[in-house]
């Protein structure tokens, strides 16, 4: 039965070209083999949120970024208590979490999220992000098929990085994957701007972002153009 | 307890020990003792290869089977060995001092007490991690159904040893991941200060950190965490004279 979905995984995945797939493939497929809106991959650096690898379907980048802003989410929950994390009614959920996060999910159209650990044994990496613009549970079927494509997904994270050059990322993720470098980039800025440590940069933007209901990127490609300073 | 319920519940308890944070020696020398209590063995050691290929002792159900292990080590020669290099199992039954195909350790196991051996490769699929050892009182090692269930129990034992290692591996690949993103981090962070304070634009502000990393011989993470703390001198975004330019 695993074998089966795993093979089905596989097949679909190959199914782009050969050689190894592109990581964007990921998602692509976990969208269309799991059956949902959109899809996408958090990696975590730390305890927060690092970056996504890959987006597909809808409003999934939008997804992921604000959860990379708010620095909560179904994902950022499935990693940190290393659990599936289920919310089949995110409008009218059985207990209200993720204050920020859930408005403005729902505003963008999301009704049910879902979220899986992506990890090999205890070597946690990040958490695979399901979206659906109605509400309801997944199915068994869907849920078996979510479970050995986050596996699948680490799988394929460790072993591009495997063959990487000691001290490097490896190319695939360097390329593909998104680490919101220009956030880091204003967070140095504004440490000057306001002689204050990164960390408390880094909460400044934040604040910036949450306060002003803009996505983090947004406020920090501004500051690196030049047209936001914070004194 | 009847043989069976034995040889299950060894099993289960051999299965436990795949759970979390175990001990492949507490694992190994829990296998030998089982080969002398359930099996009837007179005594039963394990060998794992190290590294280098070389095998190494790691458990061993008594301090007599540990001497002869360490001496089959020593002399290169005996049914562990053999069971390693071939990934078959092994048997001698009635052992000959002096003679036959391990004639030094044929003569120490006799010393021992002991009449004849067999050896099972830890083994999965194409790949040996190394051989337990079982050694009889007897003129003939073990009966056959015996030995099927300590291939049961060196089977386990081998699917255990190889996914703890494929854990650590994902471990170190991850940490290497993570320390990897952290550096890149760093320098992105000190690029935003560099541009801030020189009035520069981005690329611009890491041509400066290279520069300086260069022409004082520093790692850029560490020139980075430098500009970062503030701890470089004031004039270190300065452009660089054209010497020191790359």
């Amino acid at each position: 039965m695993e074998g089966d979905r795993l093979s089905r995984i596989l097949g679909e995945l190959s199914a782009g070209g050969g050689g190894r797939w592109p990581s964007a493939r990921l998602c692509e497929v976990a969208r269309e083999i799991i059956g949902v809106s959109g899809a996408g991959v958090m990696l975590m650096s730390g305890d927060a949120p690092g970056g996504s690898l890959c987006t597909a379907g809808g409003v999934s980048t939008l997804i992921e970024e604000l959860q990379y802003t708010l620095g909560e989410g179904p994902c950022v929950d499935a990693f940190r208590q290393d659990r599936v994390v289920l919310e089949p009614d995110l409008a009218h959920p059985g207990t209200p979490r993720w204050l920020a996060f859930t408005p403005q999910a729902v505003e963008a159209g999301v009704r049910a999220m879902f979220a899986f650990p992506v990890q090999v044994g205890a070597v946690r990496l990040g958490a695979l992000n399901l979206y659906r613009d109605g509400p309801g549970p997944l199915t068994d079927d869907q849920h078996a098929d979510a479970l050995v494509m986050a596996d699948v997904i680490a799988r394929w994270v460790l072993d591009v990085q495997t063959h990487a050059p000691t001290g490097t990322m490896a190319q695939e993720l360097e390329q593909d994957a998104d680490f919101h470098f220009v956030v880091h980039n204003a967070a140095g800025a504004v440490s000057v701007q306001l002689g204050v440590s990164i960390t408390e940069a880094l909460i400044r933007l934040r604040a910036h972002a949450f306060g002003n209901d803009l996505p983090l990127r947004e406020v920090a490609e501004d500051v690196v153009a030049r047209r936001l300073r914070f004194q | 307890m009847t043989r069976e319920a034995d040889v299950v519940q060894s099993l289960v308890e051999l299965a436990t020990t795949l759970v979390d944070d175990y001990d492949v020696v507490d694992l190994l020398t829990g296998l030998a003792d089982r080969c002398v209590s359930v099996l009837g063995a007179a005594a039963a050691g394990v060998m794992l290869a190290s590294s280098d290929g070389g095998l190494r002792l790691v458990a061993s159900s008594s301090d007599a089977m540990r001497v002869l292990e360490l001496f089959e080590l020593q002399a290169q020669e005996g049914p562990c060995l053999d069971a390693f290099r071939t990934g078959v199992p092994v048997e001698q039954q009635d052992l000959h001092a002096g003679s036959g195909r391990w004639p030094r350790f044929s003569t120490v196991a006799l010393e021992a007490g002991f009449q004849s051996a067999l050896a099972l490769p830890l083994r999965l699929r194409e790949k040996t991690i190394g051989a337990l050892n079982l050694v009889s009182a007897e003129r003939t090692p073990m009966d056959d159904s015996n030995v099927l269930v300590a291939q049961a129990f060196a089977d386990l034992a081998t699917i255990s040893i190889l996914q703890q290692r494929a854990t650590v591996e994902a471990q170190q690949v991850n940490e290497q991941l993570a320390h990897a993103l952290t550096s890149r981090i760093v320098i992105e962070q000190a690029k935003g200060v560099v541009f801030e304070r020189a009035g520069v634009d981005m690329s611009e502000a890491f041509s400066r950190l290279r520069g300086y990393a260069r022409s004082h011989n520093l790692h850029l993470t560490d020139v980075a965490r430098s500009a970062i703390d503030g701890t470089l001198d004031p004039g270190a975004w300065d452009p660089a004279p054209p010497s020191a330019r790359p």
